[in-house]
Order: structure tokens, then C-alpha cells, then sequence
């Protein structure tokens, strides 16, 4: 499944940049999320209680950040099992700064399903994705200004 | 969970686990093996069952959901040995084959007709849209309804 | 007499399905029973590094946990035919294991089961089975499978063709005649992946009796008989005469419940494992994922014409899919169910198909109503029409000039086919005749015309079909590659008042045999069909039988209880000879007595049944009782025809296909019960319907399936039909007692192309001559953007 979208968050690029990559705050603002532990530089073991709809599991896995251009790109590589079926997923982020305290933060990227939810959650996937976007977003936005 | 309620007129109360949906409540608990389970995701239609009266698939709620209500199944359709008209109509019509989803097209028939007791064969094309079968194209299904609400006049 | 023969009696099993006493599988309960859940896998293909059954043993409810190392493993089911290679190599047949071991090699593979207290308890526990796979690289299409280094789904053979097959003429022959025709006509296209979808999902439950030593299975099976005997030679190992396997009712096939599936096998051996009853039903995520699915072929096809339209021949090259593993019955169904209808109504002089049959990771492809029938209609019809808009024929014209011409094959020989077959009789023209005056075809096309200065695009579909069933002289299938005979058994008990009990190795799922079959036994003894009980489903009732699939039950299992019945009257007559103080040459029977000819002196058929068992007074050496079992084994196979034409109207604007009209003239020879007949059609059809325009099974580049459930998947329903017009012509079976050719896959045979080229017919001026099904709104749509553009 292909992911990508687009979300104007009210402050500077470098601040974005700087909190995008701080697993603290990811894990404090990504929805679902209960645990992201360091396993070596980028590399993060994550568990998260993903619910929305029929689109409900425990997932467990890796996520990783690669290819980072400070202050511009990274991707995030995501790695996750769950009894509902298994999600790899690579993301890249490409900040934009728009004026002094806007960035434009772009996602693109491909998500691949295995079980129920390749079979079930396929064409719900998108909108439970969209969602997951904008609840992340509007946390971050309050993150990185609180 | 108890959940008491009235199934083909006999009132029942039993201690559920909260999760058990009313159709393996039917089956398991009551012995009322006529509801039929195809799918698990509400398309299908075989565990049709009147739910006060209305049409209600009785997978898509839970046991406890039926609490205080009256239900009819397949069960509770004829009378001693005399079918329901519109069990009669299925027979003179051969409106089933293997007769998986009959109990299921037999209910949603009787919500079709209480609701609309003349319909045609579109309404009643549209009435059967959530009940599958395999076997019989739907031709003398939907014949067995309209002739049901000949035989109910 | 025929009292009941031919008339539209009222089925007898109807009360207790309409009344909520069907017994199907899941409606039975043990005491002590527990149930199966599987661990199924995630992906098409992958390693199984690990399995972590800790959690699950330990969870609530838990009786045991087993994977393939606890023994399942070792065990694994057969494969009922034989299909070989061109050069003469054997079929390549993998084991199938009951549980994977080492490789998953399908998503929805078990990998483990878990027997727990309740269902409930039983899934949960599955959810805390851990497994660790490694994913690799899979292929489901099967033209991609034989691609070079395409990843294999069997690592001990360096590519993944199971077979490769041909059949007719001579290829290069056929390459030569196609070179010299004055119009080839080329199409090549995708018969698409279909899940079988009985509406009662496969259910089993296994009982061990640890002090009598023996196993019952409760099965939803089409074939009690085949499934023991393939589970106990086969599959484990166990003695036949411990086993008994029961199929009381059973909610719809389709070809899907022939098969012995692992579930079954696995039950049995768990059930002697865990000394307790254990049930298994699939739900409908596990149907799509384990039901043997149907077609799946990629076709590349030519045919080519004379000037004034008349085939002079036809050459197709396919690419049929297996699964990942060999199912019951695959190997026939894109070869002999397939290759031998290549002929189908039509004079064509040259034939020659070639089959590649790779395996792929996905479920196994088998039998689905019709099985390789349809698929090969389909391609011939699509053929003859596109070839018929391309050379400015008429639709119907093309057919009346390459029709066989008619045969009764009794004063007339059977039409030796180019394909190995030699049909049975035929009178082909008949049907489209008929059908042409159900729908004015004339009357059509004008309309047609006027609808599309409206901007209204109307089409109209012709197919005309054949197709062979009943199958067949055991001989002659064993010839061809079948691991067991095709006869079928017949039982005749007549009690000591007269009533009469037929035990039959057929099955209804659907179809009727209770009353379909009491009707010609009572006609044939002149008894009330009152009289008449029909048995089937229990191995510990019927001796044998081959089961119900490929249209047979009357054709064989019918003919079967005829020669049983002509036993009894045959017995009957020496007592009622004896009774009557008469020579047996000297007596007649009709309307239920025997009658010394030309005098009021009778005796009637319950006297002598309870003569035959108080046989105080009786002939002399002749053993008392009135009960016979027969087997009767085909002639040939029965080859059935007809005509189908479907009317529709495609939304310009969305593409979206309307079916206006649907016309079936059918000959299925001598008609029992014309109610069932029809009903048989009017099923069929909407099977075929849904084929050209809703259906699909789609996998995924990786083997993930996207169309898992009834969300996505779209099954036909009751507002994308109008009624279904049905009307026949009868042109008997000459070589069963019966006269009977076989109803139950004639609408899914014809439907497909009709609808198809309707829908070709409404846009064909627009430039589109072909679609891939099925034919949804948007590939409609697109067709037709493209061609406009």
C-alpha cells in the first residue's frame, strides 16, 4: 500500500528536525505507541496497541531511522508482527521550511501487510493511516511548541 | 454475564461469557442449530434471526445486546407441523437447494413482508440483497417471497 | 406408467431445512467434544525457523498443541490423478503435509493446532502460538511460475511445472492449417481465480472409540466413501472397515467439499492422540484461504476460419495454476475435464491444445463447478464471436454453420471428436433456435440499433455449449490417469411390507436425490413414492460410492439403483410365478403386481416382498430376501448442450453492466423432476454470471490475498439478477437406462461467454473487441476510454 501526505506544522525546521528524531517524543506522541526502546544508534525495538476500528492488534517489532540529511530527509524503516498479520513499512519524511516558523513535513512511502490485515484491512488501511497522521501530527505540533 | 430473554416464546436466562454473539447463543447454548453461521463479517445473511420482530443478523450483535428482547428463529416459524406461509411458498416455489441459507432468507422474507406485504419482485430483489446463496441464483427465492405474500393476504 | 417421472414434485427433504432440523456438520455435538483451531501462516512463502507452542499449551481451556513434529508431520494427503509429463516423466507430486514442516508454501498453510475446551478458548490459544518465519520471494501466477528464476515452490525439482500435457491433432499440423486459413481469429486472456464459496462453510468432526477400536467422521463432504478410502490407504494408514464417515446434510459444494483436506486427516489422527471428539469449522477468512479454488488459467488462443466462416482450426497454449500443492482431483481438471471438450459444438477438423501445469503459492486450484468445462466454453465461445464481428457473420450464423450435425447415437453412431471423446448424441441446432425465439433476435437487433442513436448501448450474447459428465467407463478414466474407478453403487432393500429403502453412493447437497430418485424407483416398481426412502451420506449405510461432482448422480448413481431395481423384479417374478402357479414367462408386472397374462390373476409387489422373507411357500432353491446391490459402470461419459443468450445494458457513463435478460435452452436428456432441473439452472447460471462480472480471487506480488472476504469479494446477489428464463429441448442419453445426461454444472458452463459477449456486442462499435473478466464498472469503463481515445 502506498502511503504519502503532507502536514504544515507552526514552527521552524530545525526544531522539527530536532524532535522528529528524538524517540522520547516520538514515543510520548505517536499514537498507539507504549514502548520505544533504544537498541543501538537509530535502531529502536517498538510496541504499540494499534485500535482503530477492525483494524486492532498488539505490534511488535523494529523500527529503525535511515538515511538522515540533517535538516531535510530520513526514513523510517518499520518492521512489526502481530497476530493480525504483519506490516513492513518504509517511510521517508522530507522537511520543507515554508517561512520562518512553518516547515512542510511530506511523507511517501510503501507499506506491505501479511494476514488478516493484507486480507481485511487492506482498503480500510488507508483511512486508518490518514488518521494515525493527523492524531501524530497535531501532538507534535503541540511538542514541539509546548 | 446473564442475559435473560424470550426465544420463540420460552424465556431463557443464562450466565454468558460477554463476548459470546447472540447466533452461537442460539446454537450452542439453546440447541437452536437452525441459525446458521457462513461468514464473519456480517455479509451473509444465513443467521438471520427476528430481533423484536425486526430482521437481525445475529452474528453482527452480542448475546448480551439481546437482553429483554424477544426472538423468533428459524425454529419458532411453524406452527406444530404446519409451516408458515412462507416456509410454504419456499417449498412450492423450490426455493432452496441445500438449505443452508433458508433460515436466514425464510426471516429476512418475514421482514420484507411485514414491512411491505405487496412487493415487487425489485423491492423484493432489494429486501434479499443481504442474504447469499449458492445455489439457486435467487430465481425461485424471490418467487417464494412473492408468492408468501399472495399466500398471507 | 410414469406417475412421478417428469413431474414437478415437491421436494421431500424441503420441511426439515425449512423448519431449522437440516443436520449439518456444526450442528453436532459429542459428549466430551472439544474444538480445533489452526495457526495458519501469514505469508506465500517462508521458512519456519521456530515454533513457540508454550504460551498456547498453557493458556485456559487448553487440551494439547501439535505441529508437524508431534507427527503430523510424516502424514500427508494424496492426489487422486495422475497426469504425466509429454515425454513420459512422471507427475511431479510433493508431499502434502497435514501440518507444514520445514516451509509454508501458501498463506493460510496450518503450521500448528491447538484443541481447546471451546472454539473460543481454541482461538485464543492459537493467537499465542509464536512463530518465526523467514519470508521469501513467491509466485502466483502460473505464466510467471515457468518464467526463469521464478521462485520455487518445491526446492527438489529445478522448476515448477507439476506437468505439461497436450491433446488433439498434430501441433505442427494444426500451425500449418492455421497459416493457410483465410481468418484467424487471436485472443488471449486470463480465466480467472474463483473461490468456490458454498455458503456453509467445511466442517469436521473426528471420534475415536478407543474400546472398539474405530474412528467416525462427521464430514461435509460430497463423497463419504472417496474420503475414507483416500484418508485410510492414503493419508494415515488406518484400517477402512474402523472408519465410518458421515455427511447428513451439507449446505453446497460446488467441487469444493470432493477434496480430503488436511483439516480431515489431521482431526482423525488428533482424535486418537487426545482420546476425545474434535471438532473443526472453517470460518469464512479460512474458506477463502484453504478451499480449493477453481480456473486460473492464462490462454493464448487462435483459431482459424474458411472464407464463408466454417473453423478449420483451432490451437491454444495455456498456462493452468495448481496451487502449492496437488489437490484430489487437479491434475484432470485443466487436462481431461478440459482439453476433451476442445471440440465443442463444432465440426472443427484440426484441435490442439498444450497445458504447462506449474505449481504456485497459493491454495490448491481444483474442481469448481463445471471444472475445466466452463474454461474451455468460455475460450470457444469467446472465439467463434469475436471471429463472427471480425469477418461480418452473424453471431448466430457462424454457430448454425459449424454445428455437428444431429446424432441420435443409436441409429446414428456417437461424433468421434478430434479430442478423444466420442460424444454420446446430439441435436445442437435446436437450442439456438430456440433461444433466438425467446429473445426475437430480430426484434433485438432492431431495438438494439434504436437504443444506440439514444446513446443507450444494448448487447446481446450468444453461447452455445457442450459439456462431458458423468463420468465414465472406469477402464477408460483409469487410461487417463484416475487412482480410483468412477462406477457408481446402487442399493435396493425391500422390506417385508414393502417399503423400500435406496441406499445410494451418491450425495445431496442441494440436489434433490430424495425425491428425485424416489420418483423413477417408485415409477419403476409402481409403488407410492410414499413407499420410497432415499439413503446416502453414511459409509456404515451404502456400501460403496464415488460420491456427487461432475453431474453424475443420475447418469450413474441413477442407472445404478435401475439395475438394482431390475434385480428385484426379476427375483420378484419367479415368486410371484411361483405364488401365482405360473411359468415366469407367463407373468407381467405393472402398477405395483405381477399378473398371469391375459387372466385377473395378480399378486401384488408387498405379497411377494413378504413371500420373499416368510418364504414358506417358495420356489424351490431361490434364497429368500428381495435386497440387491448393483454397480454400474458408465458406457461413456454423457455429454449434455445447449444455449445460452444473455441481454445487457452497459452505462455509458460508468461502465457499469446491467444484465437485462437471461435465456437458457438446455438438453440435458430425459428430465426426472423439471423443477430441480431448472432450479440446477437458474444456480449455475447465476455461478457463471458471477464469473463474468463480480468474481475474482486476487493475490497479491507478494501471495498476500486481497480479496479475503465477503467485503471483497463480490459475490452475486439477489439485485444483479433478473429472472432467469429457462426453457429445454430433450435429446436422450443412449447408453444409460435412463435416457439422463446431467444438469448440475450446464448453467456454469454456458453462462460465462454469453454474458461476455453481450457485453462485447453493446461496445463493439465503440472498437472494443475483448475485456478481461470480470467485467466490473471500471475495467468496463476503461475498455472503453481506451478505445475511444
Amino acid at each position: 500500500m502506498k502511503i504519502s501526505g503532507k502536514h504544515i506544522i507552526e514552527a521552524p525546521v530545525e526544531a522539527v528536525w530536532q524532535k522528529i528524531l528524538d524517540p522520547a517524543v516520538l514515543e510520548r506522541v505517536t499514537p498507539g505507541i507504549d514502548q520505544l526502546e533504544k537498541l543501538a544508534a537509530d535502531r529502536y525495538k517498538a510496541i504499540a496497541d494499534i485500535r482503530m476500528g477492525p483494524v486492532k492488534g498488539r505490534f511488535t517489532g523494529s523500527l529503525a531511522i535511515e538515511d538522515k540529511v540533517a535538516p531535510e530527509s530520513c526514513t523510517i524503516v518499520l518492521d512489526q508482527k502481530s497476530k493480525i498479520g504483519n506490516v513492513k513499512a518504509s517511510i521517508t519524511l522530507k522537511l520543507v521550511p515554508l517561512a520562518d516558523h512553518q516547515t512542510a513535513v511530506g511523507y511517501t512511502g510503501e507499506a506491505r501487510m501479511s494476514g488478516m490485515l493484507a486480507r481485511m484491512g487492506q482498503r480500510l488501511l488507508g483511512g486508518v493511516v490518514s488518521t494515525l497522521a493527523k492524531q501524530f501530527f497535531s501532538a507534535f505540533e503541540k511538542e514541539v511548541n509546548g | 454475564m446473564r442475559v435473560t430473554l424470550t426465544v420463540n416464546g420460552k424465556p431463557y436466562s443464562d450466565d454468558l461469557e460477554p463476548r459470546t454473539l447472540l447466533a452461537h447463543y442460539l446454537r450452542d447454548t439453546l440447541n437452536l442449530t437452525g441459525t446458521h453461521v457462513g461468514c464473519d463479517t456480517s455479509n451473509c445473511g444465513a443467521c438471520t434471526i427476528l430481533m423484536d420482530g425486526k430482521a437481525v443478523k445475529s452474528c453482527t450483535i452480542l448475546a448480551v445486546q439481546a437482553d429483554g428482547s424477544e426472538i423468533t428463529t428459524i425454529e419458532g416459524m411453524a406452527n406444530g407441523g404446519e409451516l408458515h406461509p412462507i416456509q410454504q411458498a419456499f417449498k412450492e416455489n423450490h426455493g432452496l437447494q441445500c438449505g443452508f441459507c433458508t433460515p436466514g432468507m425464510v426471516m429476512t422474507a418475514a421482514d420484507i413482508l411485514q414491512n411491505n406485504p405487496n412487493p415487487t419482485e425489485q423491492e423484493v430483489r432489494h429486501g434479499l440483497e443481504g442474504n447469499f446463496c449458492r445455489c439457486t441464483g435467487y430465481h425461485n427465492i424471490v418467487k417464494s417471497v412473492l408468492h408468501a405474500s399472495e399466500l398471507i393476504k | 406408467m410414469e406417475t412421478y417421472i417428469g413431474k414437478p414434485i415437491k421436494r421431500r427433504e424441503d420441511n426439515r431445512f425449512l423448519t431449522g432440523k437440516g443436520r449439518y456438520t456444526d450442528d453436532i455435538k459429542l459428549p466430551g467434544m472439544c474444538h480445533a483451531a489452526f495457526v495458519r501462516s501469514p505469508y506465500a512463502h517462508a521458512k519456519i525457523l521456530r515454533i513457540n507452542t508454550e504460551a498456547a499449551r498453557n493458556a485456559e481451556g487448553v487440551v494439547t498443541v501439535f505441529t508437524a513434529a508431534d507427527g503430523p508431520g510424516d502424514f500427508g494427503v494424496p492426489c487422486g490423478w495422475q497426469v504425466n509429463f509429454k515425454n513420459g516423466d512422471t507427475m511431479r507430486e510433493p508431499q502434502h503435509p497435514l501440518l507444514a514442516k520445514d516451509k509454508v508454501r501458501h498463506l493460510g498453510e496450518p503450521v500448528a493446532v491447538v484443541i481447546a475446551a471451546t472454539m473460543a478458548l481454541a482461538r485464543d490459544a492459537a493467537e499465542l502460538v509464536e512463530v518465526d518465519y523467514e519470508e521469501l520471494p513467491a509466485v502466483t501466477n502460473p505464466q510467471e511460475a515457468m518464467a526463469a528464476g521464478a521462485p520455487l515452490v518445491h526446492d527438489a525439482w529445478e522448476d515448477n511445472a507439476a506437468f505439461d500435457w497436450c491433446i488433439g491433432n498434430d501441433r505442427a499440423e494444426v500451425e500449418a492449417a492455421l497459416k493457410d486459413a483465410y481468418h484467424v481469429t487471436e485472443l488471449e486472456f486470463v480465466n480467472q481465480r474463483l473461490a468456490p464459496n458454498a455458503i456453509e462453510p467445511r466442517s469436521y468432526i473426528a471420534d475415536y472409540d478407543v474400546n472398539a477400536d474405530k474412528w467416525t467422521l462427521y464430514s461435509s463432504t460430497q463423497n463419504p466413501h472417496l474420503i475414507r478410502l483416500l484418508l485410510c490407504a492414503f493419508a494415515l494408514g488406518i484400517p477402512e472397515h474402523k472408519v465410518r464417515v458421515v455427511s447428513y446434510d451439507v449446505g453446497g459444494g460446488f467441487g469444493s467439499k470432493i477434496y480430503h483436506y488436511t483439516e480431515e486427516a489431521l482431526l482423525i489422527w488428533a482424535t486418537k492422540e487426545i482420546g476425545r471428539p474434535v471438532k473443526w469449522t472453517a470460518d469464512r477468512s479460512e474458506a477463502f484461504l484453504t478451499d480449493a479454488h477453481g480456473r486460473d488459467h492464462v490462454v493464448k488462443s487462435k483459431m482459424g476460419f474458411d472464407k464463408d466462416g466454417k473453423i478449420v482450426a483451432h490451437l491454444t497454449d495455456e498456462y493452468c495454476a495448481m496451487g502449492a500443492y496437488l489437490s484430489t482431483f487437479a491434475p484432470a481438471i485443466p487436462t481431461y475435464l478440459h482439453g476433451t471438450l476442445f471440440q465443442g459444438l463444432y465440426t472443427t477438423p484440426l484441435i490442439h491444445l498444450n497445458v504447462v501445469a506449474p505449481f504456485t503459492h497459493t491454495v490448491p486450484v481444483d474442481a469448481y463447478r463445471g471444472a475445466g468445462r466452463p474454461e474451455a466454453t468460455y475460450l470457444i465461445e469467446r472465439l467463434v464471436s469475436k471471429a463472427a464481428k471480425e469477418m461480418g457473420i452473424d453471431p448466430a450464423e457462424i454457430r448454425f454453420k459449424n454445428f455437428i450435425p444431429a446424432f441420435d447415437g443409436v441409429k446414428q453412431p456417437g461424433y468421434q471428436t478430434q479430442v478423444a471423446l466420442q460424444y454420446d448424441s446430439g441435436n445442437y441446432a435446436p437450442t439456438l433456435e430456440k433461444a433466438l425465439e425467446i429473445v426475437d433476435y430480430k426484434g433485438f437487433r432492431q431495438e438494439q440499433a434504436e437504443a444506440r442513436k439514444q446513446g443507450k448501448l444494448l448487447g446481446i450474447g450468444i453461447s452455445t455449449w457442450i459439456e462431458g459428465c458423468g463420468i465414465a467407463p472406469s477402464a477408460v478414466v483409469g487410461a487417463l490417469g484416475a487412482r480410483a474407478g468412477l462406477y457408481e453403487v446402487g442399493h435396493v432393500r425391500v422390506q417385508p411390507t414393502g417399503k423400500v429403502t435406496v441406499f445410494t453412493g451418491t450425495h445431496s447437497h442441494g440436489q434433490g436425490h430424495e425425491t428425485v430418485f424416489a420418483q423413477f424407483v417408485a415409477d419403476r416398481l409402481g409403488i407410492p413414492i410414499e413407499d420410497v426412502d432415499i439413503a446416502h451420506g453414511d459409509t456404515n449405510e451404502v456400501a460403496f460410492g464415488m460420491g456427487t461432482y461432475g453431474s453424475r448422480s443420475l447418469a450413474v448413481g441413477g442407472s445404478a439403483i435401475v439395475k438394482s431395481i431390475d434385480k428385484v423384479l426379476e427375483k420378484g417374478a419367479k415368486i410371484a410365478a411361483h405364488k401365482l402357479e405360473a411359468a415366469v414367462e407367463d407373468i407381467e408386472y405393472a402398477q405395483g403386481k405381477w399378473t398371469v397374462k391375459g387372466t385377473d390373476k395378480s399378486i401384488s409387489f408387498g405379497d411377494v416382498s413378504l413371500t420373499a422373507y416368510v418364504p414358506h411357500d417358495y420356489p424351490e432353491g431361490l434364497e429368500p430376501g428381495l435386497d440387491f446391490s448393483s454397480f454400474y459402470d458408465p458406457a461413456n461419459f454423457t455429454f449434455p448442450f445447449g444455449t445460452h443468450i444473455a441481454i445487457v445494458e452497459v452505462n455509458a457513463d460508468t461502465g457499469k453492466v446491467t444484465l437485462k435478460r437471461f435465456v437458457a435452452v438446455d438438453d440435458v436428456g430425459n428430465v426426472m423432476n423439471p423443477m430441480i432441473v431448472d432450479g440446477q439452472i437458474h444456480g449455475g447460471v447465476v455461478q457463471g454470471i458471477g464469473q463474468a462480472l463480480l468474481e475474482e480471487v486476487v493475490y497479491d506480488d507478494h501471495g498476500q490475498m486481497l480479496t479475503g472476504s465477503y467485503m471483497d469479494y463480490a459475490m452475486p446477489r439477489a439485485d444483479d439478477l433478473p429472472f432467469i428464463e429457462t426453457d429445454r429441448t430433450v435429446t436422450p442419453c443412449p447408453h444409460n437406462p435412463l435416457g439422463a445426461k446431467g444438469a448440475g454444472e450446464a448453467g456454469t458452463i454456458g453462462a460465462t461467454p454469453a454474458v461476455v459477449n453481450a457485453v462485447v456486442d453493446a461496445l463493439h462499435h465503440l472498437g472494443v473487441d475483448d475485456i478481461q473478466m470480470p467485467l466490473t464498472p471500471q475495467r468496463v469503463w476503461a475498455a472503453m476510454q481506451n478505445v475511444q481515445r
